[in-house]
Order: structure tokens, then C-alpha cells, then sequence
């Protein structure tokens, strides 16, 4: 049997994007280690975050307060560490709440069409009349500060993206042969899910999931730097930001800090899924 | 250039390297003025790096070595830009694909206009009328503002032509110009290219088709993983090959294939009357009947887009008929239909290993998975393949798998459209063999579309031709 | 990939996504007003005439009017009717009619974003040719590794760097406000930046398709030059994803907008509604919203229409 040796269809230059494996490889130990700041919390520098000292103001790191103290002397690293925890936690929830949903309409509107899809695609349309950003600040501005209306307007945002990645793979393989071949020799409507649909689905799913979380912790920053998120006293890395930029001449190193985690956690999270998504 | 410098291409001892291994070659060989080369193989032998190495196309990766001269000029050791000067100018290329070979946003006239301006460098007038007598010479009239894709296939390959030999080049380099084309549009195609060197053109044709080289005439290379298994004059070679690979192959053309007996005489197990197919508004089936015995083979040929799969889709009841009814026997269970697929991987949920979609059916329909090896066997696959996943096998292999897994339910009637048009000559022969084979041991019946006519002449117990409704 | 649909049916579309995004913002709007603490009938009315204006008589008769003793769904349905005639009120902080506030803020914005626009353009069409001319040569990981990033830099962070490094520290460009053309630099270098990240590899993936394209080879084997065959087959058919590509940026270049104006003080749009959503100004929020909205709505139009003029296929459909 000679068919197998396939030289003329030897494929012309390779068209992948360049590999950056590594890359995933220090995306996952991120991502651990954030897990692991965001478990732990303050309890991991043994300071309150919300403990205030004017007389102990901007001071420079020290073994007590490990990357210093802000403008009225709160201890920095415990502050980063309660914000990590509320980026991270709103980020995982909105997460499932908007992945799983979003998911399964996904198959129920591919599977059954007609008038379901009709229905479920005119509100995803709808969510997506307005950027999402836009909608996340108009929700979260019915009840100014609260935690929840961040999180209910993020997932509200998200979910849209599962849904309409789901429907359209799972339109294009419910369409192929293999399952019309499957249905034909009797597989069950579950059993064609697990076989067909699963694999074909997961690592996109996987990667929206990341670039979600990504989105969601950003949010969070970015409405609260617009002071229209999470109100202060509370730890967040956005509200911080707009605390500390009046003393960036004296103390450059306190605004950065936030910016860091910031951007590395978002970085952590791309990373982790190979760093660029196609678009 | 013109044609009185006596066109030729001569190619010496040239192979083609990945790093150490030598993936094609030695091969040599001369085409002069008014002259025809055939190079015939498989899939894998190699016929397209041939073309690669010659036109100076080969993927980085891969390396050349031997002396390659067009119209009495060494080209191998020219620079990259040097070498694609000689492109339209002294070899012109005919693509494998002409729809993805043409710019999906311009006009077909268009495209074959900027080679009249660019290429021959006639002034923009002389151009535009160079392309509407192309069109006019070639059946076009009237597509020079349709965009390729809405184009047919066929249109697509003359088009594709115009565009290639609008500079006039002497040389014409065809790689597999048939592929994927219905009888008719086959033909038209060997046509055009037969007047190439009647016109005093060199053509050097690459094709798997020991019909197109019959019709072609001309000298011959049978090529097979690389090596050369056989060169001389065509209709020498093809009356009398010397090697056993030549005889396969020659043997694998379907119109040689000995013609099967009669249909036995058993229950109707599926039957149709005054079926019609649409697709949306358009008729394209009107009154189709069919009356299928156990174990029989039918075969329905016609043209593309006649509406044969549609049909097939009918029968198998996964679409309701416009007019007329199928009806099935009261013994057959609900699984008792299956199909077979034109491009096997597609047939597979790619991502699972064949084992397990194999024990999925077997578990689903309560068979043992010895029975299943039996049908393995019974088809010449090894059961080690079934680790693999579905485009890890070749087509041949994985088609025969699908054969077994259709076996694994106990079908009445098989349902295969086109299952071996992606398949090389060869393996579509064994398979169609041990295909027929097995039903006709289990009894069970076989509805076939091919656009092979002598596929369905000579395999099938009966054929039906369909003509388009309009 | 664009649809081939005939031209009224994609104004149709985007004619139901505007319906569709002022519907959103009246109703969000409303409920914003509902979530208020205090009498509603004395916000609208000052709303309405200006504090100065408005006394009890004058909330009495909004009330009246309203029938803001009335159920809510009734209100809502009032609240709605007013936003289809085009009646946005007035700004409860300013006193002035929301449209005329919004007709200054939104020459800003626009400005902005155009100016957005362009810097991300100048910075991705370049890089990704370069890119998608050589795939997996030293321009495609530089540039790879540089997107990735400069993509995960948030834009408000990414506008605090660029201030503390080229206002601050360098001294180059002024830190907020707008009085002149150099105070568009950095807000413009903020968002485009965010902007090429991302598009620079759909430049390089357009560019690496089509120059794998069999279409491509056998424009070259017909005869035509390497430059010519990238000028009259490559550039087209690459620039038809790329120009999608920009119609799915528009929303992060609204959300950007409405970030960075407040990062530098821009006195547009964004800027507005981030001020009156802190103010609770919900005459103001809903103006400013339904206007990004609306901004948003026309130019995914605008992509639409460019993307008819490359692509012959949605035509000829």
C-alpha cells in the first residue's frame, strides 16, 4: 500500500502562526501564582489592607510593609492582594456564569434552529447593539459601588460570545457528513455531542474563556479607575490607580504597582491560552 | 519569443531532495516542438514536484539538483527572479484547481486581459480585444464581467486557460487539468490541450488518468514514489506495459475492468416511484423510478449538479421527496439504510480515534467486537489502524473502514456517493472489489453515484443515467 | 466575512441596531432614574426647566403629566415615547439642554477616534506587511511577542504610562485637556497603540494568506511580476479582512473613548458620560450614551459600506 506516502500534498511553507510555547509555559506558572496571592490574601503579608497610618504615608518598601504604603499609610502589598482577590474571584464567576449558558444555548439553538435560534440570536444581537464596555458602565451605574451590578453587566456581556462561538462551530458540524453518518448508524443526540461537538469546541471555548476572564478583570480596573466601579475604601487595583496618581512625583513606584499586577495578570491569562487569539 | 526558435524543455537527471532523502528522481526526459509528454502516478509519485522543479515553485524545504533547460536555456542555475521571467513568457502553467487559481475579486475578463497587457504587452485596446476572442474561441462569450465564483468549474479551467497562454508561451505545463471534472467537460478539456502541439507548442501533461493519456498520445513516464518505472512512446506503453506497477495501474482504469455478472434474483427491499428532487425552485430530477433487489448493484451517473446526491439523500430519507415516494420494505429496521462518503475523513468525527467511533456503533447495536475484526479482516485492513485517528490512515484504508462500520449495524441497502473519486486508481479498484465482494456474500444491495460511466457499466448490475430536468 | 446581501437589507440591519441601542439606553436610563433616592417628579422637572425654573407647582404638574403615580411600566413606556421624538431633557447639574452640550463634546470624540483611527493604522498596516511578507522570520516573533504584550496593557494603564514617560518624565506632550494639536498625541498613541496591537496581525495574517494563495502563484506564473501581482491581486484581496477586522475594533474604540478622554481630561463624549453617571446627571448619561451608541451604529455602517466597495461579490449578488 503505497497511498500513504502523501508527498504531493507535503504542505507549502508552514502558515501557523510562530509557536511561542514557552510562552503558555510562564502564562500557567502565572496564573498559579495569582491563584495562589488570590487564595491566600492579605493573610500572605499578615497586614489589613484597610489599616490607616497618616503617619506612616508613602513610605519606601520594608520588612513590614513589603512594597510600602500608600498615601494614608495602608499597607501596599496587602491592598494589591485583597484587590487580586476581588478581580479574580468577579472574573472566575463571571466566567461560568456567562460560559456555561452561553454554551449550552449555543448547542440548543444549532441543534433545533427555527424559531429557538431565531429567538436566542436576536438577543445576543441585542446585547451586542452596544459595546460592551458601554453596557457594563450604564448597568453598573443603576446601583453606583455595588459588586454585584459589575458582575451581573460583565456576564451579561460575556455570555454573548460563548453563545454565538458555540452555535456557529456547532452549525458547521452538524452540517458535515460524520454526523449525518452518526445519526444514519444510530448514535444517540448525547453521544454525538461528546464525539462530534466536545473536541471540536473545547479549545476555543478554553481560549474565549481566558480572554473573558482577561476582559472581566479589566472592567473591574477600568470602571474603577473611572471612579464608576467599586467605590473606595475598598482594595481595587483601578481605584488605587486613580488614588495614587496625584503622587506620582513623590512616589512613582506606588502607582506602578497596581498598573504591574494589572497588566500581568492579563498577560498571565493570554499567555496561557498561546498569547494571541485569532481573531 | 516565437515559435520558429523551436520551443523545447529537456530535463537531465533531476531530483528532488527533503535534507537526505531523495523524494523524486532521477528523471530525464525531452519534449520538442509539436511534441506531447505525459508523466502518469499516483498520488505520492511525485508527478507535481516534477512541475515544481521545472517551473522553479518547489516549497523552501525542499532542493533540486540536475539540469533543467527551457528553449535551449539552463535554468536551474538561474536566481529566483531570473527563473520566474521565463513564467507566461516561455512555460506557461495550467492550475490544478483553476477556481482557487483565479483572483476571487476581479472579473474573469479581466484577469485574462492583464495578461494580454502585461504579459504579451499588447497596448490596453489590443488587450481587450485579445481577451474577447479568447472568450469567443473558447465558449465564454458573455462570462468577461462574471466573477470566479460564479463561475463553473469547467468555465473556471478555460478561463484559467486563456489566462495562463495569454503570453503566448511555447510551452504548456498541465498538472492533472482533469481533476474533478464530469465526462463532458473531461473531454473538452483534452481537446484544448491536443491542439497544443498541433500548433507546434511543446505540452508536457501530469495526470493520473490513463485515459487522458490515451487521448493525449505523445511520449509517456510512469512514475511511481519518486522513480521512474516506466518511459517510452504512449500508445507503446499503454498496449504493452512491461512492468507489473504499469499493468496495475492500467488495469485500474475502470473501462478495463471485466464486466460483473447478472443481478441474483432477490426480495425488493427498496423502491421509489416518480421520485422528484429540487433544490429550492429549480426541478432537477422529474420521475425518477427504482426498484432495488437484495444484493444488487445499481449505478446513477450524470453531470454535476443533476442532482445525485440530493437523490441519494432522498432515498436514504434524510430529506423528504418534492414528489413521489420511497418505500422500504417491512422487514428493514430502522438502521438498515446506510451511507458511504465521497471524502472518507469527512465520514469520521475527526478528533476520536477509529477504535472508538467503531465501538460506539458496536456497543450501540449489541455487536461483539470480534465480529467487527471479522469485517476488518474481511476488508484487508489491520486492526492496529484503529489506534489512529481518522486522517491519520489513507483514503483507501479509512474508506474501507467505513465499509466495516456500516457492515457493524447489518444494513439491507448501502447508499455510496461517489466513495472512491478521491481514491487513487489502484485503491479505487481494490476497494470497489472487495466492496462488491462482501455484499454480494451478505446480500445486501448497493445504490452507486459516480460520474464514471464505465465505473457504472462495468461494476454495477444495472445503471441509470440522469439528464438535467431543464 | 461579509454577506452577500443587497445594500437596503444592510441599512435595514443597522437601522434596527440603532432602534435596538436607544431602546437599551432609555431603558436602562429609566431604571437608573427609578434606583434614585427621592422624589422623581423633582428631578425631571429640573431636568426639564433648570433648577432655577422649577418649583412644586412645576413637579406637581410633571407628575400629572408623567403619571409618575402611575404603575411603572406605564412610566417606562412615557420615558421611552419622550427619547422618540428626540427629547433628551436637560442636564440636571448644568441646567442646559443635554443636545447642545452633546453637539460640543462630540467633535472632540470625534477627533479622537479619528486620530485613533489613523496612529493605529500607520503603526499596524507597516508592521504587518513586514511581518506577513516573512512568517516566522525575526519581524513576525518581534512584532508577535511585542502585540501580545502591548495587548494585555488595559488602555487607561497603558494612557497613565504614556503620561508619566512622555509628559512627565520627558516633558514632550501636554498631560490632559485640549487646547491645541499636540494634546491629541498622547490620547491618540493610547488607543491606537491598543488598537495595532491586535490589527498589525490581521494585517500579517491577510498578507500571509494571500500570498499563499493559489491565485496569487498563478498570477506570477501567468507571467505577472512579484510587484505587480502584490499591487493589483495581494493588496485587494487582503485589505477585505483587514477592513472587517477594523468594523469588530469599533466597539473597543467606543469603550476606549469613553476610558481614555477621562485618563486626559478630553472633553468629549466619554469624558461627559463618565462625569454624569458620577453626578447621577441620567439626563446627561442617557444623551451621552445614546449618542456613543449611535456613533457606534454608524460606523460599523461605514465598515459595511467600505467593505461593498472592495469586495464585488456582496454587489454583483
Amino acid at each position: 500500500m503505497t497511498d500513504f506516502t502523501q508527498i504531493d500534498a507535503m504542505p507549502p511553507a508552514r502558515r501557523s502562526w510562530p509557536r511561542i510555547r514557552p510562552a503558555r509555559g510562564l502564562g500557567f506558572t502565572l496564573l498559579a501564582l495569582l491563584a495562589l496571592c488570590a487564595v491566600a490574601g492579605p493573610d500572605l503579608v499578615g497586614q489589613d489592607p484597610a489599616k490607616q497610618s497618616l503617619l506612616e504615608a508613602r513610605q519606601p518598601p520594608s520588612a513590614d510593609n513589603l512594597l510600602g504604603t500608600d498615601h494614608l499609610g495602608r499597607d501596599m502589598a496587602a491592598r494589591l492582594l485583597s484587590g487580586a482577590q476581588l478581580s479574580l474571584s468577579l472574573a472566575v464567576l463571571s466566567v461560568l456564569t456567562a460560559g456555561l449558558p452561553g454554551t449550552l444555548l449555543g448547542i440548543v439553538a444549532a441543534w433545533y434552529g427555527g424559531w429557538t435560534d431565531r429567538v436566542l440570536t436576536s438577543f445576543a444581537d441585542a446585547v451586542l447593539a452596544l459595546p460592551g464596555l458601554l453596557l457594563v458602565l450604564m448597568l453598573a451605574a443603576i446601583s453606583p459601588g455595588s459588586w454585584w451590578a459589575l458582575y451581573a453587566g460583565i456576564s451579561l456581556t460575556l455570555w454573548v460570545e460563548y453563545f454565538r462561538y458555540t452555535r456557529q462551530r456547532a452549525r458547521i458540524v452538524m452540517a458535515e457528513p460524520a454526523v449525518e453518518a452518526s445519526r444514519l448508524l444510530g448514535l444517540t443526540p448525547g453521544l454525538i455531542i461528546r464525539r462530534h461537538l466536545v473536541p471540536e469546541i473545547g479549545p476555543g471555548l478554553l481560549t474565549i474563556a481566558a480572554f473573558g476572564a482577561a476582559t472581566a478583570v479589566t472592567a473591574v480596573a477600568a470602571l474603577g479607575f473611572v471612579s464608576v466601579g467599586v467605590r473606595p475604601p475598598t482594595a481595587e487595583w483601578g481605584v488605587m490607580m486613580t488614588e495614587l496618581l496625584p503622587y506620582w512625583r513623590e512616589a512613582p513606584f506606588l502607582i506602578l504597582q497596581p498598573v504591574a499586577c494589572l497588566v500581568i495578570t492579563v498577560l498571565a491569562l493570554h499567555l496561557s491560552v498561546g498569547g494571541m487569539r485569532r481573531p | 519569443m516565437t515559435l520558429s526558435d523551436a520551443p523545447s524543455i529537456a530535463v537531465d537527471a533531476l531530483s528532488v531532495f527533503f535534507g537526505a532523502t531523495r523524494l523524486l528522481g532521477p528523471v530525464s526526459f525531452r519534449v520538442a516542438a509539436g511534441e506531447t509528454l505525459v508523466i502518469m502516478g499516483e498520488t505520492g509519485a511525485g508527478k507535481s514536484l516534477t512541475a515544481q522543479a521545472i517551473l522553479g515553485t518547489l516549497p523552501k524545504e525542499l532542493r533540486a539538483e540536475g539540469k533543467v533547460t527551457i528553449n535551449g536555456r539552463q535554468v536551474d542555475t538561474l536566481s529566483p527572479t531570473d527563473r520566474s521571467a521565463l513564467w507566461g513568457r516561455d512555460i506557461a502553467t495550467l492550475p490544478q484547481e483553476p477556481w482557487l487559481a483565479l483572483d476571487p475579486l476581479m472579473q474573469a475578463g479581466r484577469q485574462v486581459a492583464e495578461a494580454h497587457r502585461y504579459v504579451a504587452g499588447l497596448p490596453p485596446e489590443g488587450a481587450r480585444n485579445a481577451c474577447v476572442r479568447d472568450f469567443e474561441t473558447l465558449g465564454l462569450v458573455g462570462a468577461e464581467r462574471r466573477l470566479p465564483g460564479a463561475l463553473s468549474g469547467g468555465m473556471a479551467q478555460r478561463v484559467a486557460f486563456a489566462a495562463a497562454t495569454a503570453g503566448r508561451a511555447p510551452i504548456l505545463l498541465a498538472d492533472e487539468p482533469t481533476k474533478g471534472l464530469d465526462a463532458e467537460r473531461h473531454a473538452r478539456v483534452v481537446g484544448l490541450l491536443t491542439q497544443v502541439p498541433k500548433d507546434g507548442g511543446a505540452l508536457l501533461v501530469i495526470t493520473h488518468e490513463a485515459a487522458v493519456a490515451r487521448a493525449l498520445g505523445g511520449n509517456i513516464i510512469v512514475l511511481r514514489d519518486g522513480r521512474v518505472i516506466e518511459q517510452g512512446q504512449t500508445d507503446q506503453i499503454l498496449a504493452k506495459p512491461q512492468e507489473p506497477y504499469t499493468q496495475d495501474l492500467l488495469a485500474a482504469d475502470p473501462q478495463a475492468w471485466p464486466r460483473s455478472g447478472t443481478a441474483p434474483d432477490g426480495a425488493v427491499v427498496l423502491t421509489a416511484e416518480g421520485l422528484a428532487v429540487t433544490r429550492g425552485d429549480r426541478v432537477l430530477i422529474e420521475g425518477f423510478d427504482l426498484s432495488l433487489r437484495a444484493g444488487e448493484r445499481v449505478a446513477v451517473t450524470g453531470p454535476s449538479g443533476v442532482g445525485k446526491t440530493t437523490l441519494l439523500d432522498t432515498l436514504a430519507g434524510l430529506i423528504a421527496p418534492a414528489r413521489g415516494n420511497v418505500q422500504r420494505a417491512k422487514s428493514l429496521g430502522r438502521h438498515a439504510v446506510q451511507k458511504l462518503y465521497q471524502d472518507p475523513p469527512a465520514a469520521f468525527p475527526p478528533h476520536v480515534p477509529l477504535e472508538q467511533s467503531l465501538r460506539d456503533v458496536a456497543r450501540l447495536h449489541g455487536v461483539t467486537w470480534d465480529r467487527v475484526t471479522e469485517y476488518l479482516i474481511a476488508l484487508n485492513l489491520l486492526p492496529d489502524l484503529l489506534e489512529r485517528r481518522p486522517d491519520a490512515v489513507s483514503g483507501g484504508e479509512l474508506q474501507r473502514i467505513s465499509v466495516a462500520r456500516a457492515l457493524t449495524v447489518g444494513p439491507v441497502v448501502l447508499l455510496a456517493d461517489e466513495p472512491t473519486s478521491r481514491l487513487d486508481p489502484i485503491t479505487q479498484r481494490q476497494t470497489l472489489e472487495l466492496l462488491a465482494g462482501i455484499t454480494e456474500a451478505k446480500g445486501i444491495s448497493i445504490v452507486l453515484v459516480t460520474h464514471h460511466a464505465a465505473i457504472a457499466e462495468n461494476w454495477a448490475h444495472q445503471s441509470i443515467e440522469l439528464k438535467s430536468a431543464t | 466575512m461579509t454577506a452577500a446581501r443587497p445594500f437596503l437589507a444592510a441599512l435595514a440591519q443597522r437601522g434596527l441596531q440603532a432602534l435596538i441601542v436607544a431602546v437599551i439606553v432609555g431603558i436602562v436610563s429609566f431604571a437608573m432614574m427609578q434606583a434614585l433616592p427621592g422624589d422623581a417628579a423633582y428631578r425631571i422637572a429640573a431636568g426639564r426647566y433648570g433648577y432655577d425654573m422649577m418649583d412644586a407647582a412645576a413637579a406637581e404638574a410633571v407628575r400629572l403629566e408623567l403619571g409618575l403615580d402611575r404603575h411603572w411600566s406605564v412610566q417606562l413606556f412615557a420615558w421611552l415615547g419622550a427619547l422618540a421624538q428626540f427629547d433628551l431633557g436637560r442636564s440636571l447639574v448644568y441646567g442646559s439642554p443635554v443636545v447642545d452640550e452633546i453637539a460640543v463634546q462630540l467633535g472632540y470624540s470625534l477627533l479622537l477616534a479619528a486620530g485613533a483611527v489613523i496612529t493605529s493604522l500607520l503603526i499596524a498596516v507597516p508592521v504587518g506587511v513586514a511581518a506577513g511578507m516573512k512568517p516566522g522570520g525575526v519581524v513576525d516573533r518581534v512584532t508577535l511577542a511585542l502585540s501580545v504584550f502591548v495587548r494585555a496593557i488595559p488602555a487607561f494603564a497603558l494612557g497613565v504610562v504614556l503620561v508619566l514617560a512622555f509628559a512627565v518624565q520627558l516633558k514632550l506632550f501636554p498631560v490632559a485637556g485640549f487646547r491645541g494639536p499636540e494634546h491629541l498625541v498622547l490620547p491618540s498613541l493610547t488607543l491606537g497603540l491598543g488598537l495595532a496591537a491586535v490589527s498589525n496581525r490581521v494585517v500579517r495574517d491577510a498578507v500571509v494568506d494571500a500570498m499563499a494563495a493559489e491565485w496569487q502563484l498563478f498570477a506570477r506564473t501567468k507571467g505577472l511580476s512579484a510587484r505587480f501581482t502584490v499591487l493589483r491581486h495581494v493588496l485587494r484581496n487582503a485589505s477585505l479582512p483587514v477592513v472587517t477586522y477594523v468594523g469588530v475594533q469599533m466597539a473597543y474604540l467606543i469603550e476606549g473613548v469613553v476610558i481614555v478622554e477621562t485618563v486626559f481630561a478630553w472633553p468629549g463624549i466619554g469624558h461627559a458620560l463618565v462625569h454624569a453617571i458620577f453626578a447621577r446627571d441620567i439626563a446627561m448619561v442617557q444623551g451621552t450614551a445614546l449618542t456613543l451608541g449611535l456613533i457606534y451604529v454608524a460606523l460599523n455602517l461605514a465598515i459595511d459600506l467600505a467593505c461593498r466597495g472592495i469586495d464585488p461579490r456582496t454587489r454583483s449578488a
